[in-house]
């Protein structure tokens, strides 16, 4: 390779900073925005500058209260998060022999992708509502005082919640293995195998540390895209908002710059959370590379 | 008061309740029941409805502790009918009724355990102010006050011992608009589909609501005129949604919105100039600093009610906490708080002992201030010297037109509403 | 982004062995695989299967203002229909909504994927050192992190009528009354769909192009081709795996849209999942699920075409 740039490299350099302004700007004018002092308004011109909105936020008495929500979406997304990475190793080993159903279970986790999330989550509340409508039934039959007076519905962040966004994580966390077990050489584990390990000693000695740094990968990706999912939500939780939906309804009904401190403050928080989790994916690259 | 039969009604439940006082402090002590943990009741409404002040107070005059489930207008009916166990008291609209009470979700409400239950304001128990009918089409409240029995899912054509809601504020609603960027006079709900403010107006997007001033606009541009509008026929519904549509096409709408803070966003930024508005909407942009006008019409206003209801699970400790906390409601404090936000309470006589005399001439009998009006929180809402949009109690509610409505082809219109900001 | 990073690192040095068969010998008894695979198909059965079928069945329902009855009816997709013969040749509401949102679908398609091959271009071919490509990566995918309520309404206070576009347009004098159609429009929905996903198409794209073998362009180079002939005969086809997946992952999310349509486009423009999501919450849910089946069909068409030219499991 030579050091001197063709054209074309400019040309596009151009273009990839206009993109970035295009992705950061209206970052930044949110940012700006919260920043404003107590008299500060929802458009420009931003007026004074002060962290009031966010002591508000911080002291959650404004407009915004979104301390449950933030706390089920966390909840929410870690067990999202352990159940993605489990079940997508275990289906990912799966398919590394074969099964009958096996394309088929890959094409409905295909399709669960695919298929617009708004008609998932209609289809999981409709099938919620029928099993309300059954156990409700259920109780009004067997006169079950328990059903008949405290059952509110089988409706919840941790069913029905839960359920919706595994069918968006695992579909990913299928896929990363795929990619993982297709590159990856199955020479160590015959040695290990050789050398009269068993197979979840294998397992646990030689193939979990190979693939570990792609098993922080679709957590970060369980945990994301659980903590911002929006479409199949919507339907599903009952009467407990996660945070995004908390978000969506307080876009149209705040009325002051507290929504943008909200907004930097998320922002600013999933920043820390990548470099976070880049600095551990490298720590355990470098560890790896060391004792390779 | 002259209508008969509620005054004989009156006198047998005054008994009635007496009774039922004497059997309720035989069965339970007072002290007895302060020994008992405290009772918190979830409290199902939309936002506008949950003022922070009243739980404080309620819990502080009564040991009952508020817990607020706030939701959108129309989420409120879809939890009533889905989810009747998740709240213990509902601050509906009246015009949700006919789609709650047919559920059977709702239970009626003893009337003698409401202590102030005849002097309810008439405009919701008979639709009169000061004797005077006021228009009732749609869906009126004192139409579907009354149920035929507690479990009944029929309404009660004449008054019965059962209430369906006991009412926590009501008001008229008219077109609100930024008079710093409309230089023409506005007089007559017509103004909401005028050429002149297109792209700058905006609709309600809750169908119950939005086709009342739909027909209103529509009816006063001269188009059609309803046989009743708050229960239109199919043909009426079609004719009305085709004219919506063809506003819509030519761009004559800024935004739909669906709640209060949406419509105040919407007026305060300037993307819209003229809407229908609630008037504590009208209030919340003013007090932003930004000018306001209430705009009383020609053709009159579209006037809302909500109020109390309790689920059919309710029973025990919570029933009665309940109807302690709704008989606390109607005492006096509430309904004070709630004058000073723009919206008026069923016992008028009761909020007028918790507010200054100066306070009440301005509010309720259309009279200059005399000093400056405080909002609850202590800001200022108006200069001395204003005088209360709309005038007094009696010309605002007294020249109602019609009243947000589900109708009979209500299925229908739904459809069609969607169709509408679908097209 | 932490596992395409790795994908950086490796792809190069993997590439001779990723030729596919991965699926290595059989180990352990037959009963493994199966035990392996339950928990996830147990899942996509009772969360996604199940729910669907629901869909389907309750789409023939009958309904009323608080309650679904479960008694077999055509009506709900009769009214969906209903004025679409009688109104021809102009469109009914239906088929308005479907075009309407066949219209967003391919305008944010070909926007994002004019964008994401560019950007994906010039990181895979420009960027020549493994650490700027990674930073120049988690530059583009740090706003992606970030909520998407929030991103969307970032826009709102440039766009709107007295927002930072229009003040500086009529400060600079290029325009004396403030665009209208900056804000609730057409423009800012799509606009709003492109932040957001464009993503979407620069990760699989990317990953493409890096899997090209860089002899393959020397070579065309030799035999003469110019640089456009290299992009169109040689670049594009190759990277067409990751094209395929970016566009059917945009097109799937633009065509359930309900959000971004309802903020950015002043809840008055048309989609179809806008109309599910309204007939949810006013309780019809069998018409809201017979739309759901319309639109499941419509997409599912649309993706076993494009899902005919690419086998997604070989080219990961």
């Amino acid at each position: 390779m030579t050091d001197r740039r063709p054209r074309s490299f400019y040309v596009l350099f151009g273009i990839f900073l206009l993109f970035m302004m295009f992705l950061y700007g209206p970052m930044i004018s949110i940012l700006l925005l919260s920043f404003q002092s107590a008299d500060g308004g929802l458009v420009f011109p931003v007026r004074g500058l002060s962290t009031y909105w966010f002591e508000k936020l911080w002291a959650g008495d404004g407009q915004v209260a979104i301390g449950p929500a933030l706390r089920r979406s966390f909840v929410l997304a870690l067990v999202v998060m352990v159940l993605t990475v489990t079940i997508s190793v275990l289906a990912g080993l799966a398919f590394r022999h074969r099964f009958r159903g096996a394309t088929l279970l890959l094409y409905v986790a295909i399709s669960s992708l695919i298929v617009p999330s708004i008609v998932v989550s209609l289809g999981i509340a409709l099938e919620f509502r029928l099993i309300d409508d059954a156990i409700k039934d259920l109780g009004a039959a067997w006169n079950i005082g328990w059903i008949q007076s405290n059952f509110v519905s089988a409706l919840g962040p941790f069913t029905s919640g839960l359920g919706a966004h595994l069918t968006w994580t695992l579909p990913f966390g299928l896929l990363i293995m795929f990619a993982v077990f297709n590159r990856f050489d199955p020479a160590f584990e015959e040695a290990a195998r050789d050398l009269g390990a068993t197979p979840l000693q294998t397992f646990r000695h030689v193939t979990l540390p190979m693939i570990a740094p792609f098993l922080i990968g679709i957590a970060v990706f369980g945990f994301t895209l659980s903590w911002d999912e929006l479409a199949r939500s919507s339907q599903v939780m009952g009467s407990d908002n996660t945070l995004p939906m908390q978000l969506a309804a307080k876009t149209t009904t705040v009325t002051d710059p507290e929504i943008y401190a909200l907004g930097s403050a998320t922002t600013a928080g999933s920043v820390l959370f990548i470099i976070l989790m880049f600095t551990l994916v490298s720590l355990i690259q470098r560890r790896r590379r060391r004792l390779l | 008061m002259t209508d008969k039969t509620l005054k004989t009604g009156t006198s047998r439940r005054s008994v009635l309740k007496g009774a039922a006082a004497l059997a309720g402090t035989a069965a339970f002590p007072a002290p007895f029941v302060h020994a008992q943990e405290r009772v918190t009741l979830r409290y199902l409404s939309t936002a506008v409805n949950q003022s922070p002040a009243i739980a404080e107070k309620a819990s502080e005059d009564l040991g009952i502790d508020i817990e607020y489930i706030s939701v959108n207008t129309d989420e409120v009916p879809r939890r009533v009918i889905t989810q009747p166990n998740s709240f213990d008291l509902v601050d509906s609209e009246y015009f949700s009724l006919p789609n709650l009470v047919p559920s059977g979700n709702m239970v009626g409400m003893d009337a003698n355990r409401i202590d102030r239950i005849d002097e309810l304001a008439t405009v919701i128990a008979k639709g009169t102010v000061n004797g005077e009918k006021v228009g009732s089409d749609g869906t009126a409240p004192h139409e579907v006050l009354y149920l035929e029995d507690k479990d009944s899912t029929t309404f009660a054509t004449e008054p019965t011992e059962w209430i369906t809601l006991i009412p926590t504020t009501y008001n008229a609603d008219t077109l609100g608009l930024r008079p710093d960027l409309i230089d023409k006079e506005i007089t007559s709900w017509a103004s909401l589909l005028d050429p002149d403010f297109s792209g700058k107006t905006a609709i309600l997007n809750i169908p119950s609501i939005g086709i009342m001033d739909a027909a209103m606009a529509i009816e006063a541009r001269g188009d059609i005129t309803y046989g009743d509008k708050g229960n239109m026929t199919r043909e009426e519904i079609d004719f009305t949604i085709e004219k919506l549509i063809e506003a819509k096409r030519a761009g004559q709408f800024r935004a739909f919105w669906s709640n209060f803070q949406e419509s105040v966003n919407l007026m305060a930024s300037g993307e819209v100039v003229i809407q229908s508005m609630w008037s504590p909407a009208v209030t919340a942009v003013r007090t932003q600093g930004i000018e306001c006008v209430y705009q009383p019409l020609d053709e009159g206003y579209r006037a809302w009610a909500s109020g109390f209801g309790l689920p059919r699970t309710i029973d025990g400790r919570k029933e009665d906490a309940a109807y302690e906390f709704i008989n606390w409601f109607l005492s006096g404090w509430a309904g004070a708080h709630l004058s000073r936000q723009g919206y008026y309470p069923a016992v008028l006589e009761t909020a007028k002992e918790y507010m200054e005399p100066y306070e009440w001439a301005y509010w309720y009998e259309g009279k200059e201030a005399e000093q400056d009006i405080l909002a609850p929180d202590g800001r200022t809402l108006e200069e001395a010297g204003a005088v209360r949009d709309g005038g007094s109690y009696e010309e605002r509610m007294g020249a109602v037109a019609c009243w947000n409505a589900v109708m009979d082809e209500n299925q229908y219109m739904v459809r069609k509403w969607n169709e509408f900001i679908a097209a | 982004m932490t596992e395409a990073s790795d994908t950086l690192a490796e792809a190069r040095q993997d590439r001779a062995s990723a030729t596919g068969h991965g699926t290595a010998r059989r180990t352990g008894p037959m009963l493994v695989p199966y035990l392996q695979a339950a928990p996830m198909a147990l899942v996509f059965l009772i969360f996604f299967v199940l729910p669907l079928a629901a869909t389907v069945a309750v789409s023939f329902w009958q309904y009323t203002q608080y309650s679904i009855v479960p008694a077999i009816t055509l009506e709900n997709y009769n009214d969906i229909f209903q004025d679409c013969l009688r109104d021809l040749p102009d469109l009914c509401t239906t088929f308005r909504t479907y075009l309407s949102t066949l219209k967003f679908c391919l305008i944010v398609w070909a926007m994002t994927l004019t964008i994401g091959f560019t950007i994906a271009y010039f990181l895979a071919f420009h960027v020549r050192t493994l650490k700027f490509q990674v930073i120049c990566f988690l530059l583009c995918t740090v706003p992606f992190w970030t909520s998407i309520v929030i991103r969307m309404i970032s826009w709102i206070p440039l766009l709107g009528r007295n927002g930072l576009v229009n003040e500086t347009l009529i400060s600079m004098g290029i325009i004396h009354t403030p665009l209208e159609g900056l804000l609730y429009s057409d423009f800012a929905v799509i606009l709003s769909l492109t932040h957001l996903y464009t993503l979407f198409m620069v990760v699989p794209i990317f990953n493409s192009l890096m899997r090209i073998d860089r002899t393959l362009i020397e070579a065309a180079r030799d035999a003469g081709a110019n640089g456009f002939q290299i992009l169109t005969v040689v670049i594009i086809p190759l990277a067409r795996p990751g094209i395929l997946i970016g566009s059917i992952f945009v097109i799937t999310v633009v065509m359930g849209d309900f959000l971004t349509m309802g903020i950015m486009g002043g809840q008055q423009i048309a989609s179809v999942g806008k109309i599910i999501q309204t007939q949810m919450q006013f309780l019809q849910f069998p018409l809201a699920a017979a739309n759901a089946v319309i639109l499941l069909a419509a997409v599912l068409v649309g993706v076993w075409a494009l899902l005919k030219l690419v086998d997604i499991r070989k080219e990961l």
